[in-house]
């Protein structure tokens, strides 16, 4: 599917946002790596599906009324087999918070390899049009802040300083003994969302916010494992 | 736009042959009446046509029903009546051919500003659209323009300048000008743009950046309006002449109602900064350091080639030298003691015990007072041809040299600090603070050093974390252009 089909598709049921499989399709569309994924509709149709995976996967709910998966029970990782997936699917079904809500169906995906938590995110300015920002994940988002935005579109080198300009930026580097982080894979990504011709030019007129969150990135390359699209009024 | 354009749409801005007021009273005394006195005192020397629906004069001048009466088509009208009476002043111009009014300023406010204004602001948009002219405000303060010879501010007449200023606010605008002529700043224009109705900051930015007059532009802004175009034409290559920004209004705050964490993140204080950092324009802080660096811009070139870096400080004042390198050094600036080449020959001037020769250069009053104060000659050329330093700060404490020594030692000083710098045009920016404590007699000495300085291109602070943050700002605009042009 076209990247602007898929927010026609959106927005034809009435959706406020990209569902998780079409916001990973819509980054796909610009070439961001996304873990391979399929989705069924229920337990059933499991095996023929995780056939088709490397394990481990993780399994996460789709539904347009639980908005934080994880908080309501809807996603359970390092699944190694068809029998742990179709648990956990079943598991998820009665689970009380998922119960009442529409089920879309339940996405199975591989597992990204290890690597540093980074969320890049999009933003239109009512002044200044759509900006990119990058931040590392967990606490030095939510916590400190520490996060850098330009606006679009970004050349390549402000994509650098834009990572260059974050606090945290020596964990990059392989800090305390982590693994360092490639650089030119964030960098990558930042013009494919927020450069000439990246998703969030190409789709001012209908994307308000963004958050890739997180985008696993490892000593080689970058993996989107969720991420949400919100769209504004048509 | 294309640069001939825009030079051509607003030349009649900055430069009018003809000026209509509306707003003068035949009695006097009403604020328009000011500005007519004001721009015959500024040197204006085209047509004043006082509008007016019934007196047949105004401060001696003929004055016309309304502007489409003017015998000459109108450059420039400056409007300070009741808001709600201009929309029809403006329209009635329809029946002339289109251009018999150029621009409209409107000064009034009770526009846009306030919830029950903003219809008014519409029918205003309107009617100066059906009039054919472009509006400038409302609710602004006027134009200050030498080479026009128009003002708004209460100045004698001033000498054209390089620096182009756009001011959202009008009584910062009068600041900036009268300030900033104080402190040796010369305008090639500056206009306050109120509620930006019509024309937005970053049309008149565009005009600066295409005026050959222009060297540094400035903008006070609380909204940009229409941010994106002010972004695109920042990131063009029509934006070679450095750009100094004060932002009024710089919330953290993120959006009201975000729904993700890139919405809850994004203020307008990091897109202003995302700005700076993606088209190397300044953002300052304070009206201070607004006026420090346009300053600075004005006097110094920047070297895109060679951003500044290495700094020398030279003065009297141990705690000030002290003070000075730190704080310097928390605005990345590098004030690292000088190697032997440099230490060497200014030993051999055997200066009195007390004289630091690394860097800081420190000298106490007792030193400088050699030779009446010539010695600071020979320092500072050791300083420029040896130590050769990206940027020279040399700072004196006037206060010190009070009943200390003879009054000459100062004026020797300072003729010293302005022949050395001469002598090697170019090598190294040259700022000079003069501290004073506030007594007049010091104060008019300052004055009078400021002003020479001035006159040979050198700016002049009153406190070194004034310089500290103007070298700053110039370092910010070197390294961006650097960085951009891969200059090596």
């Amino acid at each position: 599917m076209n990247p602007q089909d898929l927010i026609a598709q959106a927005r034809a049921q009435q959706r406020t946002a990209l569902d998780e499989q079409a916001g990973k399709l819509l980054l796909a569309a610009y070439g961001v790596a996304v873990p391979k994924t399929l989705t069924v509709k229920n337990a059933d149709k499991v095996d023929a599906a995780f056939s088709q995976l490397r394990a481990p996967v993780v399994v996460k709910i789709m539904s347009q009324d639980i908005l934080h998966k994880s908080d309501a029970g809807g996603v359970k990782v390092g699944l190694q087999s068809a029998a742990e997936v179709k648990d956990a699917i079943n598991a998820m079904a009665a689970s009380p918070k998922i119960k009442g809500a529409r089920i879309d169906g339940y996405l199975i995906e591989e597992m990204a390899p290890a690597g540093q938590e980074i969320v890049v995110g999009g933003v239109r300015d009512p002044d200044f049009g759509p900006l990119v920002m990058v931040g590392l994940g967990g606490i030095f988002v939510e916590v400190l802040a520490d996060v850098s935005f330009r606006i679009c579109p970004i050349t390549r080198i402000d994509a650098q300083e834009m990572i260059e300009d974050l606090k945290g930026a020596a964990i990059l580097d392989g800090a305390r003994g982590r693994k360092t982080v490639s650089r030119a894979a964030i960098i990558d990504v930042l013009l494919k969302v927020g450069g000439e011709n990246g998703l969030l030019m190409q789709h001012a007129g209908d994307l308000t916010e963004a958050d890739i969150n997180p985008l696993i990135v490892s000593e080689s390359g970058a993996v989107a494992v969720d991420a949400r699209f919100i769209l504004g009024q048509a | 736009m294309n640069k001939n354009n825009i030079l051509e749409e607003f030349t009649p801005l900055f430069e009018p042959k003809t000026v209509a007021v509306i707003g003068a009273s035949a009695k006097g005394g009403a604020l328009p009446n000011h500005f007519i006195r004001r721009i015959r005192e500024f040197g204006f020397t085209g047509e004043i046509y006082p509008i007016h629906p019934s007196a047949p004069e105004i401060d001696g001048l003929t004055a016309y029903k309304t502007l489409a009466d003017t015998p000459l088509p109108v450059d420039y009208a400056y409007i300070a009546v009741a808001g709600a009476q201009i929309p029809a002043m403006l329209e009635a111009v329809k029946e002339k051919k289109p251009g018999h009014v150029r621009f409209a300023q409107v000064i009034s406010s009770g526009f846009g500003e306030v919830d029950e204004g903003k219809d008014l602001q519409q029918q205003l948009v309107v009617a100066a659209r059906a009039g054919g002219m472009r509006l400038i405000g409302p609710n602004c303060l006027g134009i200050f323009t030498p080479r026009g010879g128009v003002t708004f501010a209460e100045v004698g007449p001033q000498p054209a300048g390089s620096v182009g200023v756009v001011s959202q606010s009008g009584g910062l605008g009068t600041d900036i000008v009268r300030r900033g002529l104080a402190r040796g700043v010369k305008f090639s224009g500056l206009i306050t743009v109120g509620n930006c109705a019509d024309v937005v900051p970053a049309e008149l930015v565009e005009y600066y950046f295409a005026d050959a007059q222009t060297k540094v532009v400035g903008m006070y802004i609380e909204s940009a309006k229409d941010g994106r175009r002010l972004f695109e034409l920042l990131r063009s290559g029509k934006a070679a002449k450095p750009v100094v920004i004060l932002k009024g209004g710089r919330t953290q705050q993120g959006l009201a109602a975000a729904a993700s964490h890139t919405g809850s993140l994004a203020g307008d204080d990091r897109v202003w900064m995302a700005l700076a950092r993606q088209t190397g324009c300044v953002l300052v802080d304070t009206l201070d350091q607004f006026i420090d660096a346009l300053l600075t811009f004005q006097s110094l070139t920047p070297k895109a080639t060679q951003p500044t870096k290495k700094v020398t400080l030279f003065g009297n004042g141990g705690g000030t030298s002290v003070l000075a390198t730190d704080y310097f050094a928390r605005l990345g600036l590098d004030v690292t003691p000088f190697d032997a080449a440099t230490i060497e020959p200014l030993a051999a001037l055997k200066l009195p015990p007390g004289t630091s020769i690394t860097n800081p250069v420190d000298c106490p009053v007792g030193t400088l007072q050699q030779d009446d104060g010539l010695v600071a000659e020979k320092i500072l050329d050791i300083i420029f041809s040896n130590g050769k330093p990206d940027a020279l700060v040399m700072h004196l404490n006037m206060s010190a040299f009070v009943g200390r020594t003879k009054p000459e030692v100062l004026d020797n000083l300072m003729a010293a600090a302005l022949r050395v710098q001469q002598k090697y045009p170019g090598q190294a920016h040259f700022l000079l603070v003069l501290r004073s404590d506030g007594e007049p007699a010091l104060e008019e000495r300052k004055r009078a050093f400021r002003d020479k300085a001035n006159a040979l291109g050198v700016p002049v602070f009153d406190e070194m974390s004034n310089a500290g943050h103007a070298l700053a700002a110039l370092k910010a605009h070197e390294q961006f252009v650097f960085s951009r042009t891969g200059c090596a």
